[in-house]
């Protein structure tokens, strides 16, 4: 058993627990971004809707130190 | 690069997603070199990246540095998406400090993707980053130390073990990590089938909603540093004439010789770092305390960060080489050496609180630098006594003259300066 073990691709169960959750989240997911993207319409917004759009770079570490802990 | 990258590498660079990953800071930019410099036969085409002055593991950093690691592969894994492509890997090992800014430093992360194929990447940024910055915020910051001993990440059943049960009401780690642990464990069990089951598949906005979610998962991290430093940074030992004294001598020391680089042992939050940074010289302030390092980076602004990277170091033990055939990630000695280091309020630690002989101390520092500016900190002083307090007085050998005696051996003093108002010297040093 072990000898078989050693020979098994440990990847397969993070690929399929990884398209599960990528079909749950994406309903939420869907709903943010189009209603995010409405309302920064009426408002008139030029920045980016998407909410996945704002946020890759670095957070500033003033604004973490003012966290606490969750 | 081989030819069998050729087509991801021309899609890479055509398509433009390069050119702008490279613009906006988020990749290394590099330059061709001649095909002759290939270290194998058979080589498409090498590359030339921008060299860095250090590069730094992710066992070095704080928990700060690790998470905008995080966020910063997240972001280049959303923008290969929208160009078509894939990170192929999520290696934090692939994420250096470049000027203070998290910067990609594998060019050739980036492969043409099915866009139904999922992330092939996700169980490693899990690994990578989630595991430990999750531990940190809900454990203790030491467990960043773990990335030492599992170089490719920490296993997510690991993490999940060792993580407080309260973590399972947080979607994101529940998910990712305890029900990742468990998928991991069930699918082994299952698994000689494994080969011939059809491939997963996952829409774009699936992949989209996945980075999303991990991306606010990370975010949701927090740690707060606490612990000593913080009394200590406000009551030091030395009067005002005293800290004076020593400023000025530090400044004149550095002011006199040339030096680019400067690794500061035993920076704690970074005092004599700011110091020596200016007239652009570039350092790493190494602290062993993760809370230092973090306070450290934390007060750095973006200018600051250009010149001053904090790391976790333990002298007594710092990082060694290792991985396959010990070459895989490089000791913190070969990775130098600095054109100075600066040893400040630290040699009593060490020979004191460490029984580090002299001779044995002046041989490591003599590695990783040229030049070295030492405080010699003796028994008399208050200092000094705390750290014998509490022990037998067995270092005979602790005192000026064998101070000099031990680093005259590995250096010439080029300049002895006594600090006023206190018991301390200050030593300019050359290697020999």
């Amino acid at each position: 058993m072990q000898l078989l073990l050693a020979y098994i691709d440990p990847g397969s169960g993070s690929l399929l627990l990884q398209a599960i959750l990528a079909g749950l989240l994406a309903i939420p997911f869907f709903f943010r971004r189009t209603i995010g993207g409405f309302v920064s319409r009426i408002r008139g917004d030029k920045a980016d809707s998407s909410p996945s759009r704002n946020s890759g770079a670095p957070t500033s570490p003033a604004d973490e130190s003012e966290r606490s802990e969750p | 690069m081989q030819e069998s990258f050729a087509a991801d590498w021309r899609a890479f660079l055509d398509g433009g997603l390069y050119r702008s990953l490279v613009d906006d800071g988020l990749l290394i930019e590099h330059e061709d070199a001649p095909l002759e410099h290939a270290a194998l036969p058979g080589a498409s085409a090498v590359i030339r990246p921008r060299e860095l002055p250090l590069i730094s593991y992710p066992y070095e950093w704080c928990f700060s540095q690790l998470r905008e690691a995080a966020l910063l592969t997240l972001e280049l894994q959303r923008r290969a998406l929208d160009a078509g492509m894939r990170l192929k890997d999520a290696s934090a090992y692939n994420v250096q400090f470049d000027r203070g800014r998290p910067i990609l430093i594998d060019s050739l992360s980036f492969e043409v993707a099915d866009p139904e194929e999922p992330w092939p990447a996700y169980r490693q940024f899990c690994e990578h980053f989630l595991a430990p910055l999750a531990l940190i915020a809900y454990r203790d910051p030491r467990l960043g130390l773990m990335l030492r001993d599992f170089i490719d990440g920490i296993p997510v059943d690991l993490a999940a073990a060792l993580l407080p049960g309260r973590t399972r009401l947080r979607p994101g780690l529940l998910a990712h990590l305890h029900l990742h642990a468990g998928a991991q464990r069930r699918a082994q069990h299952a698994a000689p089938t494994a080969e011939h089951r059809p491939a997963r598949r996952m829409s774009r906005l699936g992949q989209e909603a996945l980075l999303d979610n991990l991306r606010r998962v990370v975010e949701g991290l927090r740690w707060k540093p606490h612990g000593h430093w913080v009394e200590y940074g406000i009551t030091t030992s030395y009067t005002e004439r005293g800290a004076a004294s020593k400023r000025e001598i530090v400044v004149r020391m550095l002011g006199s010789i040339e030096a680019r680089t400067v690794w500061d042992l035993g920076a704690n939050v970074g005092t004599y770092s700011t110091i020596a940074a200016r007239g652009g010289r570039q350092v790493i302030a190494f602290d062993q305390d993760p809370n230092a390092v973090e306070h450290h980076w934390r007060s750095l602004d973006a200018d600051a960060r250009a010149s001053v990277l904090p790391l976790v170091m333990d002298l007594a033990n710092p990082s060694p080489g290792l991985g396959w055939a010990l070459e895989e990630r490089r000791s913190i000695v070969d990775r130098g050496p600095a054109d100075v280091i600066l040893a400040l309020a630290l040699v009593h630690h060490l020979a004191i609180g460490n029984n580090v002989p002299l001779d044995r101390l002046a041989a490591f520092f003599a590695s990783l630098g040229r030049r070295a500016i030492v405080e010699f900190v003796p028994k008399e002083d208050p200092m000094g006594a705390h750290l014998l307090s509490s022990r037998r007085d067995v270092f005979p050998g602790y005192t000026l003259d064998g101070f000099r005696a031990a680093f005259g051996e590995r250096f010439r003093i080029v300049e002895e300066a006594p600090i006023e108002d206190s018991l301390r010297t200050l030593f300019l040093l050359d290697a020999r």
